[in-house]
């Protein structure tokens, strides 16, 4: 198959799996929309829908949609945590590790970085480094334990990541209640953060953008360059692709798995920390934020692709935005948004899926060329003749 | 003495195929006009080397692949054969090399897999015991209906494979290699066994290339070369000598051109290593021997006496059990591929797509598994972009890879293709000893040519080459001096190939002759 | 300290270890099929919570805890096709199944139960745990005679019914496993496919009843939590039992007997962690505990694994 023609093949696979799960929402907002008759029900349905899918950018109005800057710069914050865990994710499934861990490793970054923001006091451009760094560390550490388990005693690195979720989400439960809150509030929330240790914002529109957003980007050129431009990198592809491959070129297979969980867990760790400056003035996270599974949606869509992570991590943003505008506004529950990933990620994975539609190029293709040789045959043959 | 043709349907042939063709999707003819015969009762042999088409045809029989071309008569009868369960319901039944066991499960548990008797709900485990018990009774073969396949001996995980098979009602056995993996004393049990069966009036092939074990217990032969066969004889009217002419031969004399040898100092110095494998067959025995810079060293063998484990000890996948391994008088036993590399061992191996490349890595990123982290590629701790495009373009262009681009996926590359990338990455790192396993098994014959010419090259150069075929052309056209291998020993040492004949190297492989120690001791260059 | 031991060794105690052993044990059992039939279910998590979902409303709309119990066992078995239709047919990596179904029951079971609830105040928290009354749940069993005897009667007698279903389903498995041609069947398609297709077993329909009863041992162990344990539906109820489970199953050596074990050792733990809570120690130390020992479960399995692998290979190497 041409490469044109593989690239035409993924896309139209890709948007045919979007398509797919957008009809399943689409179902599911007609069942749950409110209105007696059927054409109620379908109204109220297409006025959701449209909250879905034009809302994260366009305010509705009478005259029509605006676009509406606000909401762009709303999307692009929640893009931060989001880009950090699939980007994150992305290094530890390039070497066919199956660590989910970037849900506790986000939340265990975001403490600790919280922590250092409020007790360490520190100059005002030093502070966020520190703290930010100090929280990827943590969780790059954390994360040593399913690595070194699965080389040295070929433990499961998912039932092991899994585990540690959980233990995290407790002992900082813990530590929270016990140690560390201010117990003059309502809720269990930490010592506000120290002012110099604050991100500051990159708009000031009440959006929460900071410039966790830039560094966002930054670490996904820094991933980028790291996973395809550097050694390293391409020892983590390659095992990936064939670790008796790169067993039998003389990389240092045991050494590089390792490095690629630690990595990840320190991404998922500073990705936590700049959340937590940038957006939060205390730390208050009392469960799971759930941004480690969606780092996996998004490095799923990616295809573990560092540079395709910010347009993975945008559309996802886009889509929960939209389902919590439908929340709002159309009385959808906004946990739409776990459904609608779910099918997408089921069928961008399913390698079998349109394999007839594939298969179909690939004869195309053959046939393609057989006849151009022939032609070329033909033509020599003729000139030969003459 | 070829059989007489008969055209018209004979009582006496229970199989029949008729000018059998295959033709592999990718090209490969596997079999080429065959006629294969059976009569009732008999122990029929297939012979042939690796790759002569042996399995194929067998396949073809017990269903498991379909003839392009030519007809299949089984008692008479045309058929059809569109897979296994078809031909086992027309009492044709195979004893597959790697066997086709649950090992975790009891032998009975095994025996009725898929028609397994009940009493209620449940399995009968005492009928599936007293199935298999009648069953062993009355055909000879003793096993052990309680006992779990993974505890039982390779012997008689083999005999629950012929049971299984009679037990659906076979009468046909088609027997794959089955003395390969036996030790001689069960070797003798089974000949037993299959005489037994023989008397009751089963029919049955037996594929081998073991020239003593064909005398002993066949009726006839069909021996193949190159796809093809090169006729049927009556075991009692043909010699040793004259099945290993017929047998092992060069389809096409390759014309190499290669100026003598002049090895120098030894780089690799193998001494006295045995290993014994998991199933405590000795599969390398005492072997000791050299490779000198300047020459390649061929070690010729039917396939699975050895060689494997010899490439795999060689870099570093398994320790073997006694010896010692040097490299420039210093040990290489134990260490890390990483390692090896580093002191100049290069590997082509034998399963290319398994350990060669990385198959949906493009063509470049395969090219540098070995030198990836080499300072010239690399500008601090970046990749040197521009020196890596440079390195890819200028082994694809010295190699001759036929691709689109260096960006190309490497698994979209035809074979010949492929083993030229394995072959470029391997012969550009500056070796000092190159192992070639097979090198050009499988792949085209221009690719063939190129990697020949070379390793020919490369060792003129200076660098040690071992070179291990079982393509007998290859192995004799391009060693400077040659070891047979056989039965994890070494049969033969021969310094010089220019003088060998067909004839000599098939009596040393099919293990007819064997040279004295003083005479292999020279391939020691103490 | 002594009066610590003393708390534990009430027959209270006990009779909590079996309780909460029990929808771990379902779980485990789910596991250890699928892995008889050579694959790993990594999306029981949320297989439980769909089902947990589904119990507790269906029996709630329907009056009755009976068919809250059918619809649950049924949705868990439709859910689990499902999930073989797009690893076996579609060729998804059933991890990745795996991890998208958990997705979807997480976050999904909360939407589906704000949709047909209409419970939408309080946009982060919704629970059905205010429409489930004492007679939808199902009811505990109460044997007699056994209940007289002393000590062990308390901690054998009056458990909930499912808890009763867990421990035969246990032995049923294992009959199952060990008994029957579908047995046989599983265990050959797992162990060599080619063994088994080559005497006309189907590999596909085998994968695809295993993987069905993962979704029947979820449903019954969703249906426990939410119409037992926790008396109604609540966000991530299941809390990471489905992941433990796979542990279990492991450390079970994949057999029904140990994976029974290894349940009950997990039980013991969330039993012990309630317990120190209830002497002061805070619940968030105590939680984890379950967990942790998980990880430390795995390693030694590991390391047990390991010491008897040398001891076989060098005992070949002897001969």
């Amino acid at each position: 198959m041409t490469k044109k023609r593989q690239i035409l093949f993924s896309v139209i696979r890709g948007l045919l799996a979007i398509l797919i799960a957008l009809l399943v929402a689409t179902l599911l907002i007609f069942l749950s929309a409110d209105g007696g008759s059927f054409g109620a029900k379908l109204s109220a349905t297409g006025d959701a829908l449209k909250q879905l899918l034009v809302g994260p950018l366009f305010r509705m109005g009478r005259s029509g949609a605006a676009f509406d800057f606000k909401r762009l710069t709303d999307i692009l914050a929640s893009m931060i945590p989001i880009i950090f865990t699939g980007l994150s994710v992305c290094v530890m499934f390039s070497a066919n590790q199956f660590n989910l861990g970037a849900e506790g490793g986000i939340m265990l970054g975001a403490f600790t970085t919280g922590m250092v923001a409020v007790y360490v006091p520190m100059a005002a451009f030093l502070h966020p480094v520190v703290g930010v760094l100090v929280g990827g560390l943590a969780v790059a550490a954390i994360m040593l334990l399913p690595a070194l388990l699965k080389t040295k005693l070929d433990v499961s690195e998912m039932v092991c990541s899994l585990m540690l979720n959980y233990i995290i989400m407790y002992l900082i439960k813990y530590l929270m209640n016990t140690y560390l809150a201010d117990k003059t509030k309502g809720q269990i929330q930490s010592y506000e953060f120290l002012e110099t240790s604050k991100i500051a914002p990159l708009i000031d529109n009440g959006s929460k953008l900071s410039w966790g957003f830039v560094v966002a980007i930054a670490c996904v050129v820094l991933i980028g360059l790291f996973m395809f431009n550097t050694r390293w990198g391409y020892t983590i592809r390659m095992i990936g692709i064939n670790q008796a491959f790169a067993k039998y070129s003389g990389m240092k297979v045991a050494t590089v798995i390792v490095l690629s969980q630690v990595l990840g867990g320190f991404l998922a760790g500073i990705g936590g920390g700049i959340e937590m400056l940038g957006r939060y003035p205390t730390f208050s996270w009392s469960s799971l934020p759930g941004y480690g599974w969606t780092g996996i949606t998004i490095a799923i869509l990616a295809g573990n692709n560092p540079w395709f992570v910010p347009f993975a991590s945008f559309f996802m943003a886009y889509l929960t935005k939209g389902c919590e505008l439908m929340a709002t506004y159309a009385n959808v529950p906004s946990q739409l948004i776990d459904i609608i990933q779910g099918v997408i990620f089921l069928f961008f994975a399913a390698e079998q899926f349109l394999s007839k539609y594939r298969q179909k190029l690939v004869v195309k293709t053959a046939q393609e060329e057989l006849a151009t040789k022939a032609a070329l045959e033909a033509q020599k043959g003729g000139a030969e003749h003459a | 003495m070829p059989d007489e043709k008969t055209g018209r349907l004979d009582e006496e042939y229970v199989v029949q195929m008729k000018g059998i063709t295959k033709v592999y999707p990718n090209g490969v003819a596997a079999n080429q006009g065959v006629d294969f015969n059976l009569r009732r009762g008999e122990i029929h042999a297939l012979m042939g080397e690796n790759g002569a088409g042996k399995s194929t045809l067998m396949k073809m029989l017990f269903g498991l692949e379909q003839p392009t071309s030519g007809e299949i008569w089984v008692n008479g009868e045309k058929l059809t054969l569109s897979s296994p369960t078809v031909a086992i319901s027309h009492g044709i039944g195979m004893v597959h090399q790697h066997f086709m066991l649950v090992p975790s499960l009891t032998v009975a548990e095994n025996m009725v897999l898929g028609m397994a008797p009940r009493r209620g709900l449940f399995i009968d485990h005492a009928k599936a015991v007293a199935i298999t018990k009648e069953y062993a009774e009355k055909y000879n073969l003793h096993v052990e209906p309680e006992a779990k396949v993974m505890d039982i001996p390779v012997g008689m995980k083999q005999k629950v494979e012929i049971l299984k098979a009679l037990v659906r009602g076979a009468k046909i056995l088609i027997l794959d290699e089955p003395t390969a993996v036996l030790t001689t004393q069960e070797t003798v049990e089974l000949f037993k066994e299959l005489r037994h069966l023989k008397e009751q009036g089963y029919t049955i092939v037996f594929i081998s290339h073991k020239l003593n074990e064909i005398m002993e217990i066949t009726d006839r032969l069909t021996i193949m070369r190159g796809g093809r066969s090169m006729g049927v004889y009556n075991t009692c009217d043909v010699t040793k000598e004259e099945i290993s002419r017929l047998m092992v031969g060069r389809d096409v004399i390759l014309n190499v051109q290669k100026d003598k040898a002049q090895p120098t100092d030894v780089v690799l110095r193998v001494r006295d290593v045995e290993y014994v494998n998991e199933w405590h067959k000795k599969m390398l025995d005492k072997i000791s021997f050299d490779v000198r810079r300047g020459e390649i060293l061929g070690i010729a063998g039917v396939e699975g006496n050895g060689q494997k484990e010899l490439v795999d000890m060689l870099f570093g996948f398994l320790t073997p059990n006694a010896g010692t391994v040097t490299m420039q008088s210093e040990n290489i036993l134990g260490l890390s591929q990483q390692k090896l590399r580093d002191k100049g061992v290069a590997l082509i191996p034998e399963d290319r797509m398994l350990y060669g490349i990385a198959g949906s890595a493009s063509i470049e990123e395969n090219l540098i598994s070995d030198r990836s982290a080499e300072k010239r590629l690399n500008r601090g701790p970046l990749f040197n972009m521009k020196a890596i495009h440079d390195e890819a373009d200028k082994l694809i262009e010295d190699y001759a890879v036929l691709c689109k681009s260096r960006k190309q996926q490497v698994g979209m590359l035809s074979g010949g293709n492929i083993q030229k990338v394995v072959v470029a990455r391997e012969f550009s790192g500056n070796p000092l000893l190159i192992l070639a396993d097979q090198p050009t098994r499988g792949i085209d014959v221009g690719a063939t040519e190129f990697i020949r010419k070379k390793l020919v090259e490369l060792s003129r150069s200076g660098i040690a080459v071992l070179l291990i075929s079982a393509d007998l052309a290859e192995v004799m056209e391009l060693s400077d001096s040659l070891i047979v291998m056989h039965g994890g020993k070494i049969a033969a040492y021969f310094e010089d190939t220019s003088t060998l004949t067909d004839d000599v190297m098939g009596e040393y492989m099919l293990g007819l002759k064997a040279q004295s120690e003083e005479e292999i001791r020279r391939v020691c260059h103490d | 300290m002594l009066n610590f031991l003393k708390m534990l060794l009430t027959p209270e105690f006990f009779f909590s270890i079996i309780r909460i052993s029990a929808p771990i044990l379902f779980a485990t059992l789910a596991a250890i099929v699928v892995e008889k039939a050579g694959f790993c279910n990594i999306g029981l998590e949320g297989l439980m919570m769909f089902s947990a979902l589904t119990g507790s409303l269906v029996s709630y709309y329907a009056h009755s805890w009976v068919w809250g119990l059918l619809a649950a066992l049924a949705i868990g078995v439709l859910m689990s096709l499902m999930m073989g239709f797009f690893a076996f047919q579609l060729k998804t990596d059933i991890t990745l199944v795996g991890i998208a179904i958990n997705m979807m029951g997480s976050g999904g079971t909360l939407f589906l139960c704000k949709v047909i609830t209409n419970l939408t105040e309080g946009t982060s928290m919704a629970s059905s745990t205010g429409l489930i009354n004492s007679n939808l749940l199902i009811p505990n069993i109460n044997i007699p005679l056994i209940d007289k005897i002393p000590f062990l009667g308390s901690i054998i007698s009056g458990h909930n019914l499912l808890t009763w279903v867990a421990f035969l389903c246990c032995a049923l498995t294992s009959v199952m496993l060990y008994k029957t041609s579908l047995g046989l069947n599983i265990r050959a398609v797992g162990e060599n496919p080619n063994a088994a297709s080559s005497v006309g077993v189907s590999v596909l329909k085998i994968k695809y009843i295993a993987i069905g009863f993962s979704g029947l041992m979820c449903g019954f162990g969703g249906a426990f939590m939410s119409m037992y344990y926790a008396a109604g539906w609540s966000l991530d109820m299941v809390a990471g039992r489905g992941f433990i489970a796979l542990a279990a199953q492991a450390m079970g050596g994949g057999e029904c007997l140990g994976g029974m074990l290894s349940s009950l050792v997990f039980g013991f733990a969330q039993a012990l962690g309630i317990k120190f809570s209830a002497v002061g120690l805070d619940s968030n130390l105590a939680s984890p505990i379950p967990y942790a020992v998980t990880i430390i479960g795995l390693v030694i399995f590991s390391l047990v694994r390991r010491s008897r692998a040398k001891k076989l290979h060098s005992a070949a190497a002897l001969k």
